[in-house]
C-alpha cells in the first residue's frame, strides 16, 4: 500500500505540508516496506492544485495526508478509491507512525486493528499469502524441473569431477556457485539438497546455501547505486570470505553433535 | 512476470529436449515430480507459516524503527527486519538508501542484508532435506556471520557497530 504525504521539505523530519495543493513536496511511502521517495509537487504556483490530486492518482497511491484539501480535489481523489486524510500536523514521520488505514487493505497494524473483524484480517492475510506464494511458485517449479534436467543429464561422475572431495577447495567452489545468482532461500535449500543427494559433500552444499542470499554478483551493480561502491565490495567481500569459514564450522558442530 | 518468463524458458528447453533425447526428458520430468513430492508437505506447511506471520506481524513494525536505534537495540532490530522482511532485496534498496542517507550505520544495512537469509517460515523445506538438527545449526551460525559482516564492516568503514 503506497500513501501520499504533503510535505514543506523533502525529509521525513519536515512539516506536514498545510494544503495538498501548494505544498512544495509530496513524499511516497510504500508501507510494506517503508520505502519512500521524495517528489516535487507539481503545482505549486497558485491556482493549479489540482496537478498534485493528478499527480498522486498518477503515483497510484491509496491514501493522501494532508493538511487541508479541497472539496474537489477530495472527491476526484475519493473518486479513484484514494482516501483523503485531512487536518494533519507536525512532521511527516509523526504523521505516518500514527497512521492507521481504515477503509483499504493495510499492511500496518495488526490483527487487533480497530474496524476489522478478524473475519476481514484472515481473508487480507490468506490473500496476501496467496499472492506472495503465486509469486514464488512459478520459480520454484522452474528450479524443480531444473533439478530434474540436472539429475538426469549432469552424471555423477561430472559433478565429483568439480567437487573432488577436499573439504577446503569443496567449500570455496559451493560459496562461488551461490554467490552468482542471488535468490529466494527456499530454492538453495531444494538445489543444495539434491546436490548433496548427488554426493556433493555437506561442506560445498552449506557454503552453497550461506552465499546464496548474502552474496549476489548479478545484483551487485544494483547495490552499489544504491548502497554506494565501497560498502557493496566490502559486504559482498565479508560475506564470501565468512561463509567459507562459517560453513566448514557448521559442519564440524553438525558432525560432533552426531549429525 | 519475469519468474513466469523463467519458467517458460524452462518449459521451452524441456520441450526441445524432448525432441531429441525424449527418453531423458522424460526421466528428468520424472525426477522433478519426485522432487515436487518430497517437497509437498512441507511446502503447505510454509503457506500455512507464512500465513500465520501476515496474519500477526507486518514487516513495516519493525522497518519504523530499523536506523532509529543502536547498539545491540539497533543491531537486533536490523536482525529481526531481516529476518521478517520479505520480497526481492532490490525492493529494499531505497529504504535502505534513504536510511543510509539519513546517517544509519552501514553496519546495521550489512546486517539486516545478510539476514534476509534467514526465513524462519521456509525452514520446513530445508528440514524435510538436511534434518531439524542442522538446520538449527546453519540458522544459527547464518546469524551469527550477519553480525560478524556487520562488525567487519563497520571496522572497515571506520563506523563501528
Amino acid at each position: 500500500m503506497k500513501i501520499a504525504i504533503s510535505s514543506e521539505g523533502p525529509s521525513l523530519e519536515s512539516k506536514v505540508g498545510h494544503r495538498l495543493g501548494t505544498s512544495a513536496y509530496l513524499i511516497i511511502v510504500n508501507l510494506e516496506t517503508m520505502a519512500f521517495e521524495t517528489l516535487k509537487n507539481p503545482s505549486t504556483s497558485s491556482g493549479r492544485g489540482m496537478q498534485a490530486v493528478a499527480f498522486a492518482i498518477g503515483q497510484k497511491v491509496d491514501a493522501v495526508l494532508t493538511g487541508y484539501c479541497s472539496p474537489a480535489a477530495e472527491s476526484y481523489l475519493t473518486a479513484y478509491n484514494i482516501e483523503v486524510i485531512t487536518g494533519k500536523e507536525g512532521t511527516v514521520s509523526h504523521v505516518l507512525d500514527q497512521y492507521k488505514p481504515t477503509k483499504y487493505s493495510l499492511p500496518n497494524s495488526s490483527l487487533a486493528r480497530p474496524g476489522k473483524t478478524l473475519r476481514q484480517n484472515v481473508s487480507e492475510a490468506l490473500l496476501k499469502t496467496a499472492g506472495q506464494f503465486g509469486k514464488m511458485l512459478p520459480i520454484l517449479i522452474s528450479i524443480v524441473l531444473l533439478m530434474g534436467l540436472f539429475k538426469a543429464f549432469i552424471s555423477r561422475e561430472l559433478l565429483l569431477s568439480i567437487f573432488s572431495g577436499n573439504k577446503i577447495l569443496d567449500t570455496i567452489w559451493g560459496a562461488c556457485f551461490g554467490s552468482i545468482l542471488p535468490g529466494n532461500p527456499i530454492n538453495s535449500y531444494i538445489i543444495g539438497g539434491e546436490m548433496l543427494k548427488n554426493g556433493v559433500n555437506l561442506f560445498a552444499v552449506t557454503a552453497f546455501m550461506m552465499t546464496w542470499v548474502s552474496v549476489g554478483i548479478i545484483q551487485l551493480p544494483a547495490e552499489m547505486v544504491a548502497l554506494g561502491r565501497r560498502f557493496s565490495i566490502l559486504r559482498n567481500t565479508m560475506s564470501l570470505l565468512l561463509s567459507i569459514g562459517i560453513a566448514i564450522a557448521t559442519v564440524l558442530v553438525f558432525n560432533l553433535i552426531g549429525g | 512476470m519475469r519468474s513466469f518468463v523463467f519458467l517458460g524458458v524452462v518449459i521451452m528447453v524441456y520441450g526441445i529436449l524432448f525432441t531429441i533425447v525424449p527418453d531423458k526428458t522424460l526421466l528428468a520430468l520424472t525426477g522433478g515430480m519426485a522432487i515436487f513430492l518430497r517437497i509437498g508437505i512441507a511446502l503447505i506447511l510454509v503457506f500455512v507459516l507464512i500465513f500465520t506471520l501476515n496474519l500477526f506481524l507486518k514487516p513495516s513494525h519493525l522497518t519504523r524503527f530499523l536506523g532509529k536505534e543502536s547498539g545491540i537495540k539497533g543491531v537486533t532490530i536490523s536482525a529481526l527486519a531481516g529476518i521478517v522482511s520479505v520480497g526481492p532485496i532490490y525492493a529494499w534498496y531505497p529504504l535502505l538508501k534513504e536510511l543510509k542517507a539519513r546517517g544509519v550505520k552501514t553496519s546495521l544495512i550489512a546486517i539486516f542484508l545478510n539476514d534476509r537469509a534467514v526465513k524462519p517460515v521456509l525452514l520446513p523445506i530445508m528440514i524435510s532435506y538436511f534434518g531439524w538438527v542442522y538446520v538449527l545449526i546453519f540458522t544459527l551460525a547464518t546469524i551469527l556471520g550477519s553480525l560478524a559482516c556487520g562488525f567487519l564492516v563497520g571496522v572497515a568503514t571506520g563506523e563501528g557497530m
